[in-house]
């Protein structure tokens, strides 16, 4: 089921938190079963204080704080949903508003069962990218003139001027590099990439949850507006040329040995970047285990093998074994860098050895629930010469 | 390089590869004393984090040792083992680092020629490599 949704009064963002009352109302319109009924919405929000973050909104009147279409990126929201949706199949459903990066590790996380989607419906919604969280209300403003305090359209604004995602610098590095600015695996989507934003939106229900969100809605259906269709392929053309362009401009501060340990000079060991991962599954991490606990015989042994060890120690390991851990589940979202204390560019390196890494297996990360994993899976008749010769 | 002895670090599975290595011996085989065996339960079992830790800490090269394709003593381990080679190879290769110093190679019990030839192959190669460059970084 998809069709166009009529915006009403030129607002798209109200025209969203309409469709969030009718599923979380008592008695939508339609008088549809409480079973339909969604007990509560994780939604993006500002509050007025000047908190972007995202809320689980569960009274249908207080809406009006609730910003569907905020382009802030706090975190990757998949980490939020394995924490909430693990249980078994119950009559409370939650809806999840979600970017493309987001639905794409939750995929990756339901395949790798950290994440039960019986409770919740995913409501994924474009994306043509995100600022980060930290020093939005800082910095935008000065170098925008339409910010969140000013102007209180700004994120329809956002959504209304097209032109400039592609030129503008100011979003997180991850998101000018994306390739995803639609959503791959949803039960229902809201788009506005190439629609005209003051009259309509794109709606798409892939699943019975999504249809069962659409019921008493009014859609004009039919098949993609082409003007979409081009908006969007315009749009990955511009993010995959400019992904191509940092990633050569990586190759020259990256490539072997001498320069990758440069790469990673400063970092603390602060595990920040898999703390914050989404894909990053395990509840310990083998690098915060009691292996990694040595006394001073074992370090002064280990500093004998070189004659001197840094310390900590093991920096290089622990990211290269965490590529090797989770770069065929890896979306490119870039929250590692944002949350990098000492700004080691994780985004663009990510990138690159994710996309070849899931390249070698004909898999990419969240594209389907149906595709096994890459390392759980294997087929007798493959890399034949591996181990041969 | 004068006088160069590569240090290889041998993961070798119990049910093959170690009793491949083990015939090998009993046969009387001349081969390099370079590899240090360890005894693991399966070429499987071998996380990448083992590998990284020998090649970071200063080994010149990594040899993982596994049943041949379809005789894995628990089904289905070594195939295993030879997709994570396949992202351990792909993951290298991004950074501009050898993924020659690593080699993964299916050894019977009963293949102790084998064995001593892969040994003395993989010791003649590193020693045209020279040292590992992780020897001299001490900043890893």
């Amino acid at each position: 089921m998809k069709g166009i949704l009529k915006v009403t009064d030129k607002n798209p963002e109200a025209t969203i938190r309409n469709l969030c009352r009718q599923w979380l109302s008592e008695k939508s319109p339609s008088a549809r079963p409480q079973a339909q009924r969604l007990a509560a919405l994780l939604v993006p929000a500002v509050g007025r204080n000047g908190v972007f973050t995202r809320v689980l909104v569960s009274d249908p009147n207080r809406l009006a704080e609730v910003t569907p279409l905020l382009p802030v990126m706090s975190g990757n929201g998949a980490a939020i949903v394995a924490e909430i949706a693990r249980g078994p199949a119950t009559d409370t459903k939650v809806g999840l508003f979600l970017r493309p990066c987001e639905l794409r590790a939750v995929v990756e996380l339901v395949k790798l069962r950290q994440i039960v989607l019986d409770n919740v419906v995913l409501i994924g919604i474009d994306c043509p990218g995100t600022y980060k969280a930290a020093g939005f209300s800082t910095i935008v403003p000065y170098r925008h003139s339409s910010i969140q305090a000013r102007d209180p359209d700004f994120n329809n604004n956002f959504v209304r001027n097209q032109k400039d995602y592609l030129t503008n610098e100011e979003l997180r590095v991850a998101c000018q590099l994306c390739e995803f600015p639609k959503p791959l695996v949803f039960d229902l989507a809201i788009g506005f990439l190439g629609m005209e934003v003051d009259q309509e939106l794109w709606l798409e229900a892939a699943t019975d949850k999504g249809k069962a969100l659409l019921e008493g809605i009014e859609l004009e259906a039919g098949e993609e507006p082409a003007k979409r269709r081009q908006a969007l392929a315009e749009l990955v053309e511009g993010r995959k040329a400019r992904a191509e362009k940092q990633i050569r401009e990586l190759d020259k501060v990256i490539m072997g040995p001498e320069k990758l340990v440069r790469y990673f000079a400063n970092c603390l060991n602060c595990h920040n970047c898999m703390k914050v991962c989404p894909v990053c599954y395990c509840r310990e991490c083998f690098f915060e285990s009691e292996v990694f606990q040595r006394d001073l015989a074992e370090h002064v042994r280990l500093s004998r093998h070189k004659g001197l060890t840094r310390m900590p120690s093991e920096t290089l390991l622990f990211h290269l074994t965490r590529m090797n851990h989770m770069m065929t589940s890896c979306v490119a979202c870039g929250i590692c860098e944002d949350s990098c204390p000492v700004a080691i560019g994780l985004t663009t390196l990510f990138k690159k050895v994710s996309r070849n890494a899931q390249a070698e297996f004909g898999y990419l990360a969240g594209r389907s629930l149906e595709e096994p994993l890459p390392l759980t899976t294997f087929r007798e008749e493959e890399f034949r010469s591996l181990g041969e010769e | 390089m004068e006088g160069f002895e590569p240090k290889i670090v041998g993961f070798l599975c119990n049910w093959c590869t170690y009793a491949g290595a083990d015939l090998a011996g009993t046969s009387r085989l001349q081969y390099p004393p370079n590899m240090r065996p360890i005894r693991v339960m399966c070429s499987g079992a071998v996380d990448s984090v083992y590998i990284l830790r020998a090649l970071l800490e200063g080994a010149d090269g990594v040899f993982i040792g596994g049943c041949h394709p379809g005789d894995c003593h628990y089904v289905s381990g070594n195939y295993k083992a030879r997709r994570r080679m396949v992202l351990f190879n792909s993951i290298m290769k991004s950074l501009g680092l050898d993924e020659g110093r690593v080699l993964l190679r299916w050894i019977s019990a009963a293949e102790g020629r084998r064995f001593a030839e892969t040994v003395t192959e993989m010791t003649e190669s590193l020693r045209q490599k020279g040292p590992s460059p992780f020897k001299a970084l001490w900043e890893v």
